[in-house]
């Protein structure tokens, strides 16, 4: 079988390959494939970066091996008596008080507390160069770090997983968590990563690909690094929350089941974070960190339902002090009679919150907004708002889904290399962004309306005013 | 092999959840940490909240521990919360003193439900990156010692989100919560030539925000001082970048971040603090600074009032002078989105 391979150009690792056969005809692979050969990489063998992949092609019996994982690292070994017994004063400062500490768990592993140690005392991290990286099969998933302090510890790499739904797990699946990151990994668990994923640290090269096939065996397949659609962050929704406007736990499986290529095979300019909250409380915060955010709205005013109102305020409900913080003093209460201006109101949820007989309105959807980051040329942008109400419909959520990928195929076609999904816009202009992804545009998508005349009109725009006259 | 998804919601759902699914109407908080929900059905769940090691860290002998808690209390099944708090579901009404004194056991303390301090996030720090200017663990971990009480009881006006950030790329979301903290580094990368020279060179250029890198020939590039914003940007893609410097880094504060639709909606954190040195291992000076903060609001926010809503009535002029804490001119925004920041009447509060 021939097969494409792309190498380290120092050390010719293969980092990727494909069958010529499918590189023709599968045209993810071929968008991956040119992704990889135009992007700097990071041999996760000698962990050089180079900005051009050997290119090979090469006979090939069957799949090639673990064995070509050269330069293998010595698998973590439990900590020797000798290093027990090292100092680590500031450490154990960091043991005390109340609240659980990091490092008594960091102890109970074979994690090197030297490296911390050194750490805190030089008031310096001790960890070296490090990023994404994939090995044969596994495109993402895959962290490497190297260290820069060699005489302490060598380099540890880490496995990302994707968490189950509504980061329930069952003791069966999250013993079976534990058994990975004790056979392959230093023994200690991230649960979670600020998006959700569960990190597995400190596996040895050689047991990347062992531990991510018993990581999907049980169920919790890898993903989210690199240059890709990340793992989706739903809130619990449906699960356990009466709040919900939408089913979020079944939006992230149609996600998972449309997207899956787009989360594990990097191609696109830069990360690209998905967040689902089920209402606009945004459990998920969204609205701060979704590069692609989906907030469950409703259109329809709050409902109130007079009967348990009555009730609630004789058990000793403040509706007074719920009618007073309301952000935009659309409620009004006599006494006997509760309304709410559904002109003034904006749908934010406080009340609902705060009193049980006030309930969400009807015509329920989802707004979708693009754009949210925290670092990059720009600075924390809050995503802008795409379209303010999108039908949400089960199974496959097929209108969110698809002005998603509208968005995601913009960005792709025209953003600069590592350019956040936000910057991009906030350089186009969002009026520019949205005649791109083709959403017509709402009042919902501004505060106000602009101050200034610069705007632009199409050379169809002039001719027909032209032919008018 | 990758490529298989989700498993299917009946591998790691409870039943009681599966049955309920999308038929919950009710739910009310009993006590810090235990939550009762109400299904349709009449169905009551509850719930215990425990708070985790920052970093949320776990080794697998705690992990192991908490999943024969789970098998004993909740059915087999347990879950973590956005904030990496542990939640275990379903649990026998009758038996939630003897789980709170098992979690108790373990080091766990159950709360942070309300108007309480909730568990912190924290990026990895010092444990295992290579960017980080502070030490996000220890600070959370100072941080949360100081406000454990906080944590078990309902003191607050609303709920108090503290996140701590180990760089300005902020995987620990500093700047979403209603008190950040985010590592800053203040000083220039250093270049190594001979590293720069294997990396691509266009790409250090293009990815910096303020065009601060320029090549230099032949196979390098120099740094602008007038220009670098410290952002870390660089030192991503190329190991010659290297930026972090021990006598210099720091951290900064940041107030009034939230998500939520409600109050004022949502918005980031806004820099109160420019800067506090490292001071390794417990971060007194910023323990300080969170409490002031916190006990203002306390004194001054109307029930519900988050830490960013409270400051919006009040005004910023005015949180200054409630908190004590003093003006610097790195406080007034000069980058591209400036002018959003900016005042521009002359409606003070004195």
């Amino acid at each position: 079988m021939l097969m494409v391979q792309l190498a380290c150009p120092k050390c010719g690792f293969v980092i990727e390959q494909y069958g010529a056969e499918q590189l023709e005809t599968d045209a993810q692979k071929q968008k991956r494939y040119q992704y990889l050969r135009k992007k700097q990489s990071l041999c996760p063998s000698c962990l050089t970066q180079t900005a051009k992949l050997e290119e090979r092609r090469v006979e090939l019996e069957a799949p090639p091996q673990a064995e070509l994982m050269a330069e293998a690292e010595a698998p973590p070994e439990a900590r020797a008596e000798g290093e027990a017994a090292t100092p680590t004063p500031f450490c154990d400062e960091l043991e005390r008080g109340p609240w659980p500490s990091h490092v008594t768990e960091l102890k109970q592993t074979r994690y090197h507390m030297q490296m911390y140690e050194e750490g805190l005392r030089q008031k310096r991290t001790q960890w070296g160069f490090g990023g994404y990286t994939s090995i044969p099969g596994v495109a993402s998933g895959i962290l490497m770090r190297a260290s820069a302090r060699p005489d302490i510890a060598k380099g540890a790499n880490l496995v990302r997983a994707f968490c189950p739904s509504g980061t329930f797990y069952s003791t069966k699946t999250f013993r079976a968590l534990c058994d990975v990151a004790d056979r392959h990994g230093y023994g200690i668990l991230h649960l979670h990563a600020t998006t959700c994923d569960i990190e597995v640290l400190g596996v040895p090269k050689e047991e990347l690909r062992a531990t991510v096939d018993e990581l999907v065996a049980a169920g919790l397949d890898v993903g989210s690094t690199g240059d890709a659609y990340r793992n989706c962050q739903e809130c619990i929704g449906p699960l356990r929350c009466e709040m919900v406007l939408v089913d979020s736990v079944a939006m992230r499986q149609a996600y998972f089941t449309r997207f899956l290529d787009d989360v594990q095979y990097p191609r696109f300019p830069h990360k690209i974070k998905f967040k689902l909250s089920g209402c606009p409380n945004d459990c998920t915060r969204s609205q701060q960190k979704g590069d692609i955010a989906i907030v469950g709205v409703f259109r329809d005013p709050p409902r109130i339902d007079e009967a348990r109102l009555d009730d609630w305020v004789k058990n000793g409900g403040d509706l007074a002090h719920v009618v007073r913080m309301c952000p935009t003093r659309a409620m009004e209460w006599d006494g006997r009679r509760l309304t709410i201006d559904a002109d003034a109101c904006v749908r934010c949820m406080y009340c609902i919150n705060k009193c049980p007989a006030i309930r969400p309105g009807g015509d329920r959807g989802v707004a979708v907004l693009a754009g949210g980051k925290m670092r990059g040329k720009y600075g924390p942008l809050q995503p802008f708002l795409i379209a303010p109400l999108v039908p949400a419909i089960p199974p496959d959520f097929k209108e969110v889904f698809d002005l998603c990928a509208k968005i995601t195929d913009v960005y792709d076609e025209h953003a600069r290399r590592k350019e956040r999904l936000g910057d991009f816009i906030y350089r186009t202009g969002i009026d520019e962004f949205c005649r791109l992804v083709g959403v017509a545009p709402t009042p919902q998508q501004m505060v106000a309306p602009r101050i200034n005349p610069f705007y632009h009109w199409t050379p169809e725009e002039l001719q027909a005013s032209r032919k008018e006259a | 092999m990758p490529g298989v998804g989700l498993p299917p919601l009946e591998q790691n759902l409870p039943p009681i959840v599966l049955r309920n699914y999308a038929k919950w109407v009710d739910h009310e908080e009993v006590r810090p940490g235990v939550l009762k929900h109400v299904a349709e059905s009449g169905e009551e769940c509850y719930t215990v909240r425990a708070g985790m090691p920052t970093n949320a860290r776990v080794s697998t002998v705690l992990a192991r521990r908490i999943a024969d808690l789970a098998d004993d209390f909740a059915g087999g099944h347990l879950r973590f919360t956005r904030r990496h708090s542990l939640e275990l579901v379903g649990v026998d009404p009758a038996r939630i003193d003897e789980l709170i004194e098992r979690l108790r056991g373990l080091g766990l303390p159950v709360g942070g439900t309300g108007r309480t301090f909730r568990n912190t996030v924290s990026c990895t720090g010092w444990i295992h990156c290579q960017f980080a200017a502070t030490d996000a663990p220890a600070v959370a971990k100072a941080i949360s010692d100081e406000l454990y009480e906080d944590f078990l009881t309902e003191r607050y006006p609303a709920k108090l989100k503290i996140s701590i950030s180990g760089c300005v790329n902020q995987c620990g979301e500093g700047s979403t919560a209603d008190i950040g903290i985010v590592g800053i580094h203040r000083d220039l990368p250093r270049v190594i030539d001979e590293e720069v020279a294997r990396c691509e060179i266009p790409l250090i250029v293009s990815v910096c925000p303020t065009g601060a890198i320029r090549p230099k020939p032949p196979k390098s590039v120099q740094v602008d001082p007038e220009r670098c914003i410290h952002c870390v940007a660089c030192a991503a893609p190329c190991q010659g970048m290297q930026i972090g410097d021990p006598e210099t880094d720091g951290l900064a504060v940041v107030v009034g971040g939230k998500a939520g639709n409600s109050g004022n909606g949502p918005a980031f954190a806004k820099f109160v603090i420019p800067y506090l040195p490292n001071t390794p291992p417990r971060w007194p000076e910023v323990t300080r600074a969170v409490r002031q903060i916190v006990e203002v609001w306390v004194q001054g926010a109307r029930r519900d009032e988050r830490i960013g809503d409270w400051i919006a009535r009040i005004g910023w002029d005015k949180f200054f002078q409630k908190a004590g804490l003093p003006m610097s001119d790195k406080l007034l925004d000069g980058y591209v989105l400036w002018p959003m920041s900016a005042r521009t009447g002359v409606r003070f509060h004195w």
